[in-house]
């Protein structure tokens, strides 16, 4: 019987988990586990509440993402009514889905993985924060504040508040944006992109740097999963579903998103409360695949937009075939930020945007219904069912992040194997095994919030339990 | 901007929201198109610009280390805060201050923190009864600093 290292909570991530690491005897590591928790039991609350009522409900299941919960549930009750909604109101739903992504992207780039990517892995951690990146680079950390409170502002402008937005509703939205509103958002465009690309650039020469982490941080082979739109770009708001393999072939394509349970199937472990999402054809555990900005851009042909096409190309040159290392999130996020930044501004200069007709209404037609977009982590699924009286009698939501539980699983595995030594633990060895959790920036707060400082306390046990050492900070 | 009105809590959490609820009151007191108002949950680092851009600042919160329905207005310090182990879940209004000036250039010459002692913070929209009877006085306690400050600044 082997020795147990436990990281107990994992820090600067979106929610509470731990990772265990399990020893051999002769102290290496043998396996690992990422433990969610918390428990979200939103599915069963929502239970015998009014359809109508779904997108503000389930939007509180986070505080990070909540536009995509909000998106989701809109629309999966746009498929209960049986309806479109005005062009209008489909593109405004569209940008803030975007500015969504470029908040949520520079909250996990700048806030939480800057500290170890500018300070290094092995930095102590009281100052491995954003305020230890102030002090050594005040302009990224401007950059970063600036990104963050830029997509907060789109979606504050068109929706009334930055968090638990009200404005996106079944058949639409509440209100059209008015020309003064557009004109304002759009004269902030180029700054930020101006910031998106000096971020890239610089992002880039420090690739060189973090070779071992590249190399070891859950880089695999797998699938990958996302939305596709038919001019073969990322579908953020919508499209069909594409798994593609780690050589860059189509293993699926054109799958509907409402018929996801013939394609991905749900499998439970005891140690955690997040379920394993897999592709069904290749069963469980082997149908492990990876979704969200890397994903995104490992499955897509284009970019779609001039200046995030440039950077996909170089992007993909990383690798023969698809980009595998998870390391890579990071660098991918980046470009996303950049193509959402051009992709709002063709939005908003689209005439039909300030059009006033916003929202469509209709009574229930379907009783079941699928709502799917591309959170900034990945595919978000929400599945309703309702009685005749538009009760809500079953819900299924398949977070982004839970689609990466496999490989966020064998990622820590992969980085314990190569960076944790037994004999004495190091803050740069469990920050290394975090880390790999960072970079696919898990949203844990989609079944709590965070409670203050989240400190950290690993203990390295015998195989008798009598402890060898232990960390706290 | 002269002023700036930060103010944060849960609208769902009983007397949390009472810095929220303040806040959305002096929307409607405040006709000075020089003052600028600021909800949130929490003091996060984006604040940090709205408030390097304004002379003189009033962070409205509720505390349980103040007896329920007492109002405390403290002045905020306008020195460099301690930044280590701090997570950019929540800031204090001088560590907000002290990244407005590092980052910005610039933080308020005088900042005040309004807490007002709440006890109840269970689901709901409703006030604690001792917070409910301190909002007139809360209220005019706000719009005196914020006239103060603008007599001071001309």
């Amino acid at each position: 019987m082997g020795n147990t290292i436990t990281i107990d909570p994992i820090t600067r991530i979106e929610g509470h988990a731990k990772i265990t690491l399990h020893l051999d005897d002769k102290g290496d590591v043998a396996a690992a586990q990422f433990h969610t928790t918390q428990f979200r039991g939103f599915e069963k609350l929502c239970e015998g509440r009014p359809f109508y009522e779904m997108p503000y409900l389930m939007e509180r299941i986070c505080g990070i993402c909540p536009v995509s919960h909000l998106l989701a549930s809109a629309k999966a009750c746009d498929a209960l009514l049986a309806m479109k909604v005005p062009p209008a109101a489909g593109k405004l739903r569209r940008i803030l889905e975007l500015a969504q992504l470029i908040q949520s992207h520079a909250l996990s780039f700048f806030y939480l993985s800057s500290p170890d990517l500018i300070l290094g892995m092995d930095a102590d951690p009281k100052e491995r924060n954003i305020f230890g990146v102030v002090q050594k680079q005040p302009e990224l950390a401007r950059w970063g504040i600036r990104l963050r409170q830029f997509g907060q502002q789109i979606i504050e402008t068109l929706a009334g508040k930055r968090i638990h937005p009200a404005w996106v509703v079944p058949g639409g939205v509440n209100e059209p944006l008015s020309v003064e509103k557009r004109d304002k958002l759009l004269a902030q465009i180029p700054e930020a992109i101006n910031i998106a690309q000096q971020t890239l650039k610089g992002f880039k020469w420090q690739l060189e740097n973090f070779r071992a982490e590249i190399r070891t941080f859950a880089n695999f082979p797998s699938l990958f999963m996302g939305l596709v739109t038919v001019d073969e770009r990322a579908g953020y708001y919508q499209g069909k579903i594409r798994f593609t393999d780690s050589l860059g072939n189509i293993v699926a394509d054109n799958l509907e998103p409402a018929d996801y349970q013939q394609f991905i199937g749900e499998a439970v472990e005891p140690y955690t409360f997040m379920k394993f999402p897999y592709y069904k054809p290749m069963g469980y555990p082997d149908g492990m695949y990876r979704v969200g900005p890397l994903a995104r851009l490992n499955l897509v042909d284009n970019c779609g937009t001039p200046l995030a096409q440039q950077e996909w190309i170089e992007f993909r040159d990383l690798e023969r075939s698809a980009v595998l290392s998870s390391f890579h999130y990071h660098y991918a996020r980046l470009i996303e930020i950049l193509f959402a930044l051009e992709h709002i501004q063709e939005y908003l200069e689209d005439p039909i945007i300030t059009k006033k007709q916003a929202k469509y209404s209709a009574s229930l037609n379907n009783l079941e219904g699928v709502g799917c977009c591309e959170a900034p982590r990945g595919t978000l699924i929400h599945h309703y069912r309702v009685d005749e009286q538009g009760l809500i009698t079953f819900a299924n939501l398949i977070i982004a992040t839970g689609h990466n539980n496999l490989a966020m699983n064998r990622g820590i595995l992969q980085a314990a194997r190569h960076f944790v030594r037994s004999e004495k633990l190091t803050e740069g060895m469990l920050n290394r095994v975090e880390a790999v959790i960072r970079a696919f920036d898990p949203c844990l707060s989609c079944s709590t919030h965070a409670d203050g400082h989240m400190a950290l306390h690993v203990q390295l046990l015998s195989p008798d339990r009598k402890l060898i050492d232990e960390i706290y900070r | 901007m002269t002023s700036i009105i930060l103010a944060c809590g849960n609208a769902l959490r009983g007397d949390d929201g009472i810095g929220l609820y303040l806040a959305h009151q002096l929307y409607g007191l405040i006709c000075d198109a020089e003052t600028e108002i600021v909800c949130s949950h929490q003091w996060l680092p984006e604040q940090a610009e709205d408030l390097s851009r304004a002379r003189a600042a009033v962070f409205i919160d509720a505390s349980v280390a103040v007896p329920a329905g007492e109002i405390r207005v403290q002045p905020v310090p306008n020195e460099c805060a301690k930044m280590a182990g701090v997570t950019t879940h929540a800031l204090t209004p001088n560590r907000l201050m002290s990244l407005a000036r590092e980052l910005f250039g610039n933080a308020p010459e005088r900042a005040f923190l309004v807490t007002i002692g709440a006890s109840s913070f269970e689901h709901g929209s409703e006030f604690s009864e001792p917070v409910r009877k301190a909002i007139p006085a809360a209220l005019r306690q706000i719009q005196d600093l914020l006239f103060e400050e603008s007599v001071r600044v001309g």
